[in-house]
């Protein structure tokens, strides 16, 4: 009879581009409450359901894989997250927010309302917890706000400014007012400024990414 | 649900000394010793020695060499005008204010006040947060004389302390132990002990009335003129090629316990997980048993901002039959 191992697994932590911000302005914001766990770099479809040897070797393809390092950009890593649902779930929830690319002029405004669908037993649903909205590069948007939740951390994260550099900005809602910037300097010789939006509910975890672009105007 | 609240016995707290060599060279023992031969208008002050020739790729401050009187003796004036303001009367005064915080104190070496002092202050980077007593040990030769140096915290049962922190004797011997072959505490009560270990602040001050009983070094004390003293010191730490030394930190770390039950975080929103735009799980056989796979795991605050990421060896598989501890290390 051999031992099992018992010890847990330890793994060394980076702080993101936001942990540091965070650290550094010292109001107490960097505190960590909660967490979540993803399973980026997994192809799923390496998983093979019909492997000759046996369901103990389904997996066999992605168990044994090396992983990357850890990036810091909090914007390119925990991208799928993996979620608790009911034994039984046929369909994942997914997250349908109207557009597949935002484009937004100078100085516009655009009102996002994003839908969960296959979440609950129902087809679409506003998410009873919101959804956190990230945005890649705050600084392309005067405002950021959503808007439909009151709980403190939403507002919370809702007041929060940035020290103006190139760092994302999350806030909660269940819906996103935005208007770009107004800010002529930001755009250098360029005519487009780029950035992306994360979307997550709240509730499901289900996720979506698209690309947003300002267009220069003056 | 993807995200999980982390209960407050889930963090622990840990300050763990790291201990390691002082030296760039990652070796215990420095044994060459150079100087830039570029002047600079600090050089009646202190001099600055490298590990390697200071102009080369890598080379870089390991400590620096001063000498103090008391007198200002031992080096030019700043005005001839004003006796005793030079230099070395600077730093005497320097080191007074930070050793004993007094400006009345006097220096005592081993019982026996001295008017004057080699100090060798170890770069800041190098010692870190302080250095570790008992790992000095330094060879000073001049001519034929050498002798072996360490601190005294090996038989010091309650440790002293100064304004500038822990001091301990600087004595013949090793490791933190004097040798006490000829005289019982590792020094001559005659002429006092061979100086003071200062590992809080990162510093050695060295006793010339006993390097002079001992080997010979004595300093220059003449009035109003560069006596050469930070050079015969160097000599003689270059002429013994060995000075070992190790620095020490506290390194604080914070652990954070993730515990995932069984029934969670079995289904994952990866899109290779789904077939289609409609969200099937890929296999029919994820529809009961689904299977997932930790690769990361994030770190966030009440506001869903991710500020800390870790990120594991290899997948851990994760299914309704599983459970998953993992333990995330945060240094500061």
């Amino acid at each position: 009879m051999g031992y099992l191992n018992n010890t847990a697994v330890t793994v060394d932590a980076i702080l993101t581009k936001k942990g540091r911000e965070l650290l550094a302005r010292g109001d107490g914001s960097f505190r960590i409450t909660q967490f979540a766990l993803s399973d980026d770099e997994i192809d799923y479809t390496l998983y093979n359901p019909t492997h000759p040897s046996g369901s103990a070797f389904y997996g066999e393809a992605i168990e044994n894989m090396p992983l990357l390092e850890a990036f810091p950009d909090e914007t390119q890593i925990m991208k799928y997250k993996l979620v608790t649902l009911p034994r039984g779930t046929a369909r994942m929830p997914v997250l349908d927010i109207g557009y597949s690319a935002i484009r937004i002029k100078q100085g516009a405004s655009l009102a996002i309302t994003p839908q969960t669908l296959n979440y609950l037993s129902q087809t679409s649903v506003n998410e009873s917890s919101g959804y956190t909205f990230t945005i890649s590069d705050v600084r392309l948007f005067n405002t950021f706000n959503g808007i439909g939740i009151t709980t403190p951390e939403a507002q919370a994260a809702n007041q929060t400014t940035t020290i103006g550099t190139n760092v994302s900005k999350t806030i909660i809602g269940t819906t996103l007012n935005l208007t770009a910037t107004t800010v002529n300097t930001l755009f250098g010789g360029n005519t487009n400024l780029t950035a992306t939006l994360q979307v997550v509910g709240r509730d499901s975890g289900a996720r979506i990414q698209i690309p947003v672009t300002v267009t220069k105007t003056t | 649900m993807s995200f999980k609240t982390l209960d407050p016995e889930d963090f622990l707290v840990s300050a763990d000394s790291v201990t390691a060599t002082a030296w760039s060279t990652n070796s215990p023992t420095l044994s060459t010793f150079f100087t830039s031969s570029t002047t600079s208008t600090n050089d009646s002050y202190y001099k600055n020695v490298y590990q390697t020739g200071s102009d080369l790729a890598g080379a870089a401050v390991q400590f620096a060499i001063a000498y103090g009187n008391e007198q200002g003796s031992g080096s030019a004036l700043f005005n001839d005008l004003v006796a005793g303001k030079s230099p070395t009367r600077t730093v005497y005064g320097q080191y007074r204010n930070l050793v004993y915080g007094d400006e009345n104190a006097s220096f005592i070496f081993g019982g026996i006040t001295a008017s004057d002092f080699w100090a060798v202050s170890v770069e800041r980077a190098r010692y870190k947060e302080h250095l570790l007593k008992g790992t000095f040990n330094i060879t000073l030769t001049n001519g034929s004389d050498t002798i072996k140096l360490t601190d005294n915290s090996g038989t010091v049962s309650t440790d002293t302390f100064l304004d500038c922190g822990r001091v301990y004797q600087i004595v013949s011997g090793s490791n933190g132990t004097p040798y006490t072959g000829v005289n019982a505490n590792g020094y001559s009560e005659a002429s006092g002990s061979y100086g003071l270990f200062l590992p809080d602040v990162g510093v050695m001050l060295f006793n010339p009335l006993a390097l002079s009983a001992s080997i010979n070094l004595e300093p220059n004390r003449s009035n109003d003129s560069d006596g050469s003293n930070i050079q015969s010191m160097f000599n003689a730490i270059d002429s013994g090629n060995a000075f070992q030394l190790n620095s020490e930190e506290t390194v604080t770390s914070d652990f954070v316990y993730i515990r995932t039950r069984n029934a969670e975080f079995n289904y994952s929103e990866n899109p290779s997980f789904i077939s289609g735009s409609t969200g099937d799980v890929l296999y029919t056989q994820f529809i009961n048993s689904p299977q997932s796979y930790i690769t990361t795991v994030g770190m966030y605050n009440d506001n869903n901002e991710l500020v800390a990421v870790a990120k594991l060896s290899k997948p851990l598989t994760k299914d309704f039959t599983k459970e998953a501890l993992i333990r995330v290390k945060l240094d500061f």
